[in-house]
């Protein structure tokens, strides 16, 4: 390995920073290594799946809600979001709860998208006119994007808690893990060696999301150059991810660096895309329909989260061979 | 793909007419023989069926196939159109034809723009209140389970909150603005008047049954091919066939017969190849516009009934009325595109009622229009006086224009009134004369909506503002009152002189507010049809008259009504 | 259809002859037949392809409203292949008898009232200029169609007594249009999207073009400046000038 991205961070941090942040930099770091961070990340994922919850309560209110399943997401994600919640002060709720809740909610969002893709074939024309029909239709990979949040609650559902970083049992379980023959999947996550894995992830979510802002800022004819931006990124932001996969000098290069930019410019994007809410006629007085027909406010976000999703990544171990 | 299915008859690209309809021989007799099978008289037919009545519905125009009859093209759509010769005249001469009724399964709500707003409560009182105009014999909130019913039933999409009338929120969501929509939601928030957008209108804001999502194109008044948007022909008349009633396409009912006892026994009417037949019923419901269901009965006379069927009052024809529906365009820097969305997607009824401070009883709302090329070059020769050059140079700018109509109440006045003329159509019947003049509460109204409606396209940031004047949505003519001498019906239709006997459409509306008159005619054919249904066969065989009320029944919808919709506020 | 060329143009240039006038250059409807549904395709490729042949009005009458509605709705600039046909829809309509639905009471029936008033037309061309209306100069000819415009017919007719002159100006004005923007070279000239099913539209706002359709491209088009038909500035008509009050609120 020629350049770990985690040690030099530590490095720097021990440096540069004040003490106390140094400190604290080099304990999340150790933390996220070890992959004790289950409480954090139950938080994220509440706080991803509140956001995806209302965009999708929107989306399914301009829908009309004329198809009672089109609750479950909703219903779902509220859920996902007590669930993963209650996991930040239960390790019950994490371990059970949130991987029983998580896995319904994956599931939702595969059925979402059978209907969705269903929903752009019965538009006019049908698949015969693909590009206004997935313009126009259901937002084709929606369901999955929502599906991506519940998988991060899934992953979480098998870390270790904050706390068990430097307990003694975690300790003999961590030599043990490490004897050949014993991998698997769960014991990884449990020890924060799942950079392969999440940056598999990140390929999808970013996919996803990117796609969305293609065809969303196709729709709107790309009147401003800045609509460019997470077109370009997704692509940039997948290959990473890919090389990440299999390599780890690309994990603690490439990766960090183009997740950083995705996460800066779905920032960006978020205060243009309110900026472009308050600018609709109407603007501020019309609150709601304006944020029901203005520029998605939560979509940025999303691809935001492709962003973190990848720098954490980049900051994980990798797998154990087998 | 459902899409791809070209077999059988279509409505709409996904929806199919079940097939065999049930056919009914002329010596058959029927419960119900229904004249139109229009707005009002689809959701008759549907209702009735579904209650188990034998019933006939006699149309005069074609069974629309929406994907082999209906094109996406203005002139193509001609023929949705009533275009069989009428006579307008009067201070203030109607333009009837395409600006006024259908002919063909659906009527009206086949090339209505499907602007669905309820009348608001003022609307049923408005004599009492303003003095002026007339009172209906029922009152907002008898009619208001209808409307939440036929909101649901047909679906009507629109904001979660109307703040006006009676305030409610819609079954289903809004729609995206167009270029129109963001000019009138722009001007009428830069002068402080709330607006709705995206409804109400009777368009799919989402997949609905085997009835796609709008897709935007703006050819509403055209016929929607996609079916998307609510006419009978999709969402009623499917149904009643569904449960056994027969809709005879290509029938011009001719008269109404009335047998020794004063009970008329049925219809008779002209097929296709000009070949008289006779329906007979136990009841007739006549449901034909309100220009052709006044012309039938007054067609109807015979002895005893001398000038008319039903016309004992000698208002039969009178109390015609038409919303003022002046047009403003506005021309704008940037490009607006006005012929992309629906013409009906934004609205604002700040003006609708009667305000102390003007000079005139009741008001006005502000919606949006989209005509097309053809229907928009008219608009600016009457508002510009354009032609030649100049014409051809105005519509070059075509896109850069934004329409805004003004919906104006006009009160009944007895010289507004459909008679009989002296011509006759193909069919050998005198045609309709059609007079009309504004009063001059009328005009102190228009005056002042349009000046209005200039001052929101002013202030949504036109550079240049014109205005056509132009009138909409014909009712009346057969109101209904509790008084027999001033009225022609009761309040569930029927005639105050013939116990089987009934009209309902938009003729026995007393008055019409500012709001589109078509969920209401909508509303009011669901109640009669409860009416009529509790009543069962007293109608058939006694002359009593209850009045009592139905009660509204839901068990009666067409299918997809139930379990669909975004929760309702209110 | 012979072109007729302009003979007044002091400053108005040169009438080239544009295969298509307008803001969009590039942009043609037609080119988008295979996304439209089959009975529309027929019908408006119909319209374009099958020009329907004179069977209501004599020749001498069908040269007549040639010029007439030359004027009503002018095409010099448009090249001779890409005119529009405009007449031949209007005796179509009277050949076929069909109705727009209503009369007024104070008109004669369509047919009579065009052939009324084509009469009339060319009677006051004699009267006023001692020609018959074809062979005056295009100036001649708008001079008298403005007088009926305006609704003060010049010179005046005793046909203009039985049937009010603004009344079959409509008529006349209103058939014209119909006919010249139901085509698409019309829509193509104005930038209208044309048939639009089962391929709706995605860009509703903001006046953006669909990826088929062309953005404006504006530039001085050269119509006539001297025209009789040309709108002055403001464009409204004395009688409809706007109130002063712009933008100001009750
Ligand atoms: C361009 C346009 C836009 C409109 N937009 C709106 C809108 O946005 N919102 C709204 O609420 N309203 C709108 N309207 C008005 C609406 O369409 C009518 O008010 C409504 O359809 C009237 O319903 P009805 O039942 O009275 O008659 P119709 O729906 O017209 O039905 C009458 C039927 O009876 C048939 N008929 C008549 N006489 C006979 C006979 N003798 N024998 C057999 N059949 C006969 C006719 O063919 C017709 O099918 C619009 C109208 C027009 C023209
Ligand atoms: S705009 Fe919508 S409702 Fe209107 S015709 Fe098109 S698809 Fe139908």
């Amino acid at each position: 390995m020629s350049f770990a991205l985690t040690t030099a961070l530590e490095q720097n941090a021990e440096r540069a920073l004040p003490k106390p942040i140094g400190i604290a930099t080099t304990s999340i770091l150790e933390h996220i290594r070890h992959g004790c961070f289950q409480r954090s990340l139950c938080l994220i994922v509440s706080a991803t799946s509140v956001a995806s919850g209302l965009e999708v309560g929107y989306e399914h209110y301009k829908g009309s809600y004329s198809n009672p399943i089109m609750y479950t997401p909703v219903l779902l994600s509220g859920a996902l979001a007590g669930s993963s919640l209650l996991g930040v002060f239960s390790r019950w709720g994490a371990q059970v709860l949130l991987r029983c809740v998580s896995a319904a909610t994956l599931a939702d969002g595969v059925i979402g998208f059978f209907f969705h893709v269903r929903g752009v074939a019965r538009k006019p024309g049908g698949w015969s006119l693909p590009v206004t029909n997935i313009v126009m239709g259901p937002p084709i990979f929606a369901p999955l994007l929502f599906g991506t949040s519940a998988y991060l609650g899934w992953m979480a559902s098998y870390l270790r808690r904050e706390e068990e970083l430097h307990s003694v049992g975690a300790k003999v379980q961590e030599i043990t893990s490490t004897l050949p023959g014993s991998s698997d999947w769960r014991r990884d996550l449990r020890h924060g060696r799942f950079q392969k894995h999440l940056s598999a992830i990140t390929i999808l979510w970013a996919f996803f999301s990117g796609f969305e802002a293609l065809y969303s800022h196709y729709k709107s004819n790309f009147r401003y150059k800045a609509q460019w931006t997470p077109v370009l990124l997704t692509p940039l932001l997948m290959a990473a991810a890919a090389g990440a996969i299999k390599s780890p000098r690309i994990a603690n290069t490439a990766l960090p660096a183009v997740s950083a930019l995705a996460l800066a410019d779905g920032a960006a994007g978020f205060y243009y895309h309110a900026r472009g809410i308050a600018k609709r006629p109407g603007g501020l007085k019309k609150p709601l329909y304006n944020i029901l027909y203005g520029p998605p406010i939560f979509a940025p976000l999303l691809f935001a989260a492709c962003g973190f999703l990848g720098l954490l990544a980049s900051l994980l171990r990798r797998e154990r061979e087998k | 793909m459902s899409m791809l299915n070209h077999h059988g008859h279509r409505l709409g690209s996904m929806q199919t007419l079940p097939a065999p309809m049930r056919k009914y021989a002329d010596r058959e007799t029927v419960d119900y023989c229904i004249v139109g099978a229009g707005s009002a008289g689809g959701v008759l037919a549907q209702r009735l069926a579904r209650a188990g009545f034998r019933i006939v519905a006699l149309e005069a125009g074609p069974f629309w196939d929406t994907e082999k009859d209906w094109v996406s093209d203005e002139r193509g759509s001609h023929e949705l159109y009533w275009n069989d010769l009428r006579i307008t005249g009067g201070k203030d001469p109607l333009a009837l034809g395409a600006n006024n009724s259908g002919k063909g399964v659906g009527g009206g709500s086949v090339h209505w723009a499907a602007f669905a707003p309820r009348f608001h409560p003022s609307d049923f009182r408005v004599y009492s209140e303003d003095s002026v105009g007339a009172d209906w014999p029922i009152s907002y909130w008898d009619l208001k389970p209808y409307y939440e019913l036929l909101e649901q039933e047909i679906p009507v999409a629109g904001p979660a909150w109307f703040p006006w009338g009676d305030p409610h929120g819609y079954p289903y969501g809004p729609h995206p603005l167009g270029g129109v929509g963001d000019v009138l939601v722009r001007g009428c928030a830069k002068l402080g008047l709330r607006s709705v957008a995206g409804g109400p209108v009777a368009i799919l804001s989402a997949s609905h049954g085997d009835r796609p999502h709008c897709i935007y194109r703006g050819f509403c008044i055209q016929g929607c091919k996609v079916g998307a948007k609510a006419s009978t022909l999709i969402t009623h008349v499917p149904d009643a066939i569904d449960h056994g009633a027969e809709i005879r396409a290509l029938s011009m009912a001719a008269r109404i017969s009335l047998h020794d006892d004063g009970r008329v026994d049925g219809v008779l009417y002209i097929d296709r190849d000009g070949n008289e037949h006779f329906q007979r019923a136990r009841a007739v419901i006549v449901s034909g516009y309100a220009i052709e269901t006044p012309r039938l009965l007054l067609n109807s006379a015979c002895s005893g009934h001398r000038h008319g069927l039903a016309n004992s009052s000698g208002t039969l024809g009178q109390y015609l009325m038409a919303q003022a529906g002046n047009v403003v365009a506005g021309r704008f820097d940037e490009l607006i595109r006005l012929y992309k969305a629906p013409p009906a997607h934004a609205l604002s009824e700040e003006f609708y009622e009667t305000d102390k401070r003007r000079d005139f009883a009741r008001g006005f709302a502000i919606q949006t229009v989209g005509p097309l090329p053809a229907a928009f070059a008219k608009q600016m020769m009457n508002a510009m006086g354009a032609w030649g050059w100049g014409l051809r140079r105005v519509m070059m700018d075509m896109n850069h224009w934004a329409t805004i109509g003004v919906l104006g109440e006009i009160l009944p006045w007895e010289d507004n009134r459909v008679e009989l003329a002296e011509e006759k159509d193909q069919y050998g019947l005198r045609v309709a004369k059609v007079t009309f003049n504004l009063h001059d509460n009328d005009k102190k109204l228009i005056e002042f909506g349009k000046k209005r409606v200039m001052e929101v396209m002013w202030a949504a940031g036109a550079e240049q503002v014109v205005q056509e004047s132009r009138y909409a949505h014909l009712v009346g003519a057969a109101r209904m009152g509790s008084d027999p001498a001033t009225s022609v019906v009761d309040k569930f239709g029927r005639t105050h002189d013939i116990p089987n006997l009934f009209v309902c459409d938009g003729s026995i509306l007393p008055t019409q507010g500012s709001a589109n008159p078509g969920l209401t005619i909508q509303a009011l054919a669901a109640r009669t049809a409860d009416y009529l249904i509790k009543q069962g066969d007293a109608i058939f065989f006694s002359n009593r008259r209850d009045q009592c009320e139905p009660g509204i029944r839901y068990d009666l919808s067409p299918p997809y009504t139930n379990f669909k919709g975004n929760p309702r506020v209110a | 259809m012979k072109q007729k060329s302009y003979p007044l143009r002091p400053t108005g240039g040169e009438i080239r002859d544009l295969a298509q006038p307008g803001y969009y250059s590039g942009f043609s409807t037609l080119a988008q037949k295979k996304k439209w549904d089959e009975t529309t395709r027929q019908v408006v490729t119909e319209r374009v392809e099958k020009v329907p042949p004179l069977r209501f009005f004599s020749s001498g009458e069908a040269e007549l409203l040639t010029a007439i509605v030359s004027r009503v709705i002018p095409q010099d600039d448009r090249a001779a292949d890409r005119m529009i046909p405009v007449h031949p829809a209007i005796d179509e309509r009277l050949f076929k008898n069909e109705l727009n639905g209503f009369r007024y009471e104070d008109m004669p029936p369509d047919r009579e009232a065009y052939r009324l008033g084509l009469k009339a037309i060319d009677e006051m061309a004699q009267k006023r200029f001692h020609e018959p209306f074809v062979s005056l100069t295009v100036h001649r000819q708008e001079l008298i169609l403005k007088s009926l415009h305006d609704g003060k017919p010049d010179p005046a007719h005793r046909i203009w007594q039985r049937m009010p002159v603004h009344r079959f100006w409509t008529l006349l004005a209103e058939d014209c249009v119909t006919a010249y923007y139901s085509h698409p070279w019309a829509w193509d000239e104005i930038g209208f999207g044309g048939p639009a099913y089962p391929r709706g539209y995605m860009r509703l706002e903001n006046g953006l073009p669909e990826p088929w359709e062309v953005d404006e491209q504006r530039y001085d088009w050269n119509a006539p400046v001297d025209s009789l038909s040309e709108l002055d500035e403001q464009g409204a008509p004395p009688e409809q000038v706007l109130p002063q009050a712009h933008g100001s609120s009750s």
